[in-house]
């Protein structure tokens, strides 16, 4: 039976799914681009712009169904989720830019950079967007059934970014642009594994109700 | 032709059929008023010259004699009538309530139908029953038989009225005295008979304004008699619906006119009876009804 | 008070297939569910009321303090007096002024002190949040209130007897919003004295003033917890369809 709900809801389901995918591939573009030492940080900001649109609009789109229909059960845990996701997607965003400033500001390919700093950065980079992308599908699925390999991922990302810190005060030769990015970087990609575990929190709670935390 | 001389045409003949149709109500209305207004026109004019509180109070005299007059009939009247409703109000009311709060059961279906059938029932049958049981066994004529006689034609009146006023009253409000730990007694006598008072005192005067006019029953139990009576047990007593019977056939013009004047009394009576439902009851009902 | 494996009938029909219940004390328990339930027969069981219909009978248990009140020992009138009910359309008794109405369950038991029935006729009607309206015009008839005046001096009606458990069929059904309103208000401040159950078909209602919710589908209990739980997360997809709207 078609609820005066659903149309309602399926428009929001739609927004955030949209927003994943433009949230990932502004990740992929300046992930890539920083790795490759292209300059993508014009494209990148427009997506993010696009992102922080959207999140006001799935806020408003919320608090209106929230107002009009007072939800219940599962379809007040899905609307909830969906604020808190958009936000998620939000800082994705933000994240995505803040890498593609770092690597147009400091320019590091150019720079001479050790080898093994890089190495860390592509290790980290692509476990942190297969992160994203899982929790991205789960979303669209609403299925938690990934949550232990999740994770279990997040805890190498972790393990990885502390050892790069350790291994960076120890081995670092100088400290220019190079070496500074790379930290900056690093965080970053740890913030955005965060945001994706928090991501599958969500899908959790719209599975099954409960409220975890996984961080 | 224009749509427009269609609608007038057609709304001239509705018009037409219309105004036929009210005149010929009316014309109904009138019809079924004129006896009454006659009746009572008649009724005032031969018996409101005999009037006069002589004629009210004294007792009845001899066929040519102008000084007699009706009193013992009138008491007699009001004695019967009177005894009538100390036996059928108890009587009439009690079966009113069985009916109307306990209607699921066999025997109020059951007895209710026999109510009704005694609701119209000849009233001259009534009366020769009293007059066999009674009358024949204690060799008298007496008011008291009379009373009965009249308490019969009474207690289906007041038992139907009593049993659809309590019927109007919404289950909600048995409901909530219930549920305020009422027993059940009181919610029928305190809130069920409170509520529905007025229903049962127009059916009351009503079944009263009835009795009064009967004179079927009186014949067989009462009799006639001139004078006042001392004891309702052993003695004939009057009553005005029968004074009117054998006056108005007497054949004597002297006690004709008493007849008239002694109807014009019954007439007065029952008018006042009715109207006293209408206007103080009446008054009441539509003030609750308005809330 | 808790109910113990209780059924009902209405002649051939079982509307109330063994409930078990327990009422936690001094909370409001809503009770939920589709037309047809048997929620408003559940209700009718706990004081009484549903064996006056014809035709209706009752099994099974209910427990107030210990005691089943459906004992034969038990003197049902006086169960009434401890169990209060307010029902769905305001019923104040016309014939009645507002004071006379508030105390009408204290006269029609032969209570006559002046001074008590004063006393309790003003603590009812202020507990009702009817007080402060009314305290001059209680010679006025009972039905010259508004529709939400006349529900709240139905529920100070059923306060003056002094009850330990409050019933409520759809108490706001009938009345408009800000009625409505006045009267969930009464409902949250009454809980601290009594212990109330309250049947409703508004879902919000339920999620706004209940501490507890029973969901009942066709005469029996589906689901039974805190008003918190089963409105974020219910167990029971019955449950879940109906407050979700998926089902009438």
């Amino acid at each position: 039976m078609e609820r005066l709900i659903d149309s309602g809801l399926e428009e929001l389901t739609v927004m955030v799914s949209k927003m994943g995918g433009v949230a990932e591939k502004a990740l992929s573009v300046s992930i890539n681009g920083f790795v490759e030492g292209e300059d993508l940080s014009k494209s990148v900001h427009e997506l993010s712009e696009i992102l922080v649109n959207r999140t006001v609009e799935v806020e408003e789109k919320a608090f209106s169904l929230i107002a009009k229909y007072q939800p219940v059960a599962s379809d007040l845990r899905i609307i909830n989720s969906y604020m808190k996701v958009a936000y998620d997607f939000e800082r994705f965003g933000r994240y995505a830019w803040d890498i593609s400033f770092v690597s147009t500001r400091f320019n590091a390919k150019t720079v001479k950079c050790d080898k093994w700093i890089f190495e860390y950065i592509e290790k980290m980079a692509e476990k942190v967007l297969q992160m994203v992308r899982v929790s991205i599908n789960s979303l669209r699925r609403l299925d938690p059934e990934l949550v232990k390999r999740m994770t279990e991922e997040e805890n190498e990302v972790d393990k990885t970014y502390f050892e790069y810190l350790d291994k960076l005060v120890a081995q670092a030769s100088v400290t220019n642009e190079c070496t500074i990015s790379s930290v900056l970087v690093v965080r970053y990609l740890e913030r955005i594994a965060d945001h994706a575990m928090h991501i599958m929190e969500a899908v959790v709670y719209v599975a099954t109700g409960e409220k975890v935390t996984l961080r | 032709m224009t749509s427009a001389d269609g609608f007038s045409s057609v709304s001239w003949w509705r018009r037409l059929v219309n105004k036929s149709m009210t005149i010929l109500i009316l014309v109904a209305v009138v019809l079924a008023i004129v006896p009454l207004v006659f009746i009572l026109a008649e009724v005032l004019i031969q018996g409101g010259s005999v009037i006069s509180l002589g004629f009210l109070t004294h007792m009845p005299a001899g066929p040519t004699d102008k000084t007699g007059g009706i009193g013992p009939a009138i008491a007699g009247s009001f004695t019967m009538v009177g005894i009538a409703s100390l036996i059928s109000i108890p009587i009439g009311v009690g079966a009113g309530i069985f009916f109307s709060e306990w209607s699921s059961s066999k025997l109020s279906t059951v007895s209710g139908f026999m109510n009704d059938v005694l609701t119209g029932f000849p009233t001259m049958v009534i009366g020769l029953f009293v007059y066999i049981i009674i009358v024949l066994t204690t060799h008298e004529w007496s008011a008291f038989a009379g009373g009965v006689a009249l308490s019969f034609i009474m207690i289906p009146i007041i038992a139907r009225t009593t049993s659809e006023s309590l019927s109007l009253v919404p289950n909600t409000l048995r409901e909530a005295s219930m549920a305020l730990g009422v027993p059940r007694w009181r919610t029928i006598f305190r809130v069920v008979i409170g509520t529905g008072k007025t229903g049962l005192l127009t059916g009351i005067i009503l079944s009263i304004a009835r009795a009064t006019g009967e004179t079927a029953p009186l014949l067989l139990t009462a009799a006639a008699s001139t004078h006042y009576i001392t004891n309702i047990f052993n003695q004939p007593t009057a009553s005005l619906t029968v004074l009117i019977y054998n006056y108005g056939t007497s054949g004597f013009p002297v006690w004709e006119a008493q007849a008239w004047g002694a109807a014009l009394i019954l007439i007065l009576l029952m008018l006042g009876l009715n109207l006293f439902v209408k206007l103080v009851i009446g008054k009441n009902l539509t003030e609750a009804r308005m809330e | 008070m808790e109910t113990r494996d209780l059924k009902a009938i209405y002649g051939k029909l079982q509307a109330l297939k063994g409930i078990n219940l327990k009422f936690p004390e001094n909370k409001v328990t809503a009770i939920m569910g589709p037309s047809g339930c048997g929620k408003s027969t559940l209700i009718r069981c706990l004081n009484r009321i549903h064996e006056l219909t014809p035709g209706a009978k009752v099994q099974g248990e209910v427990i107030l303090d210990g005691i089943n009140i459906y004992d034969s020992k038990v003197d049902p009138v006086a169960i009434r007096r401890r169990i209060g009910m307010v029902f769905q359309k305001p019923n104040p008794f016309p014939t009645m002024t507002i004071y006379d109405n508030v105390v009408a369950g204290l006269k029609l038991n032969g209570v006559r002190n002046r001074n008590k029935l004063n006393e309790l006729a003003e603590k009812s009607l202020r507990m009702a949040f009817l007080w402060d309206e009314v305290k001059n015009d209680l010679k006025k008839p009972g039905t010259a209130l508004s529709g939400g005046q006349q529900q709240r001096l139905c529920i100070a009606r059923s306060l003056a007897v002094e009850p330990e458990v409050i019933l409520m069929d759809e108490p706001c059904s009938a009345l408009d919003p800000i009625a409505t309103a006045k009267v969930e208000e009464s409902i949250v401040e009454l809980k601290k004295e009594f212990t109330i159950i309250i049947v409703t078909h508004n879902l919000q209602q339920a999620a706004r003033i209940s501490d507890y919710t029973a969901f009942m589908y066709l005469g029996k209990l589906e689901e039974f917890g805190e008003t918190v739980d089963i409105f974020e997360n219910p167990k029971s997809e019955l449950t879940e369809k109906y407050i979700t709207g998926k089902f009438g």
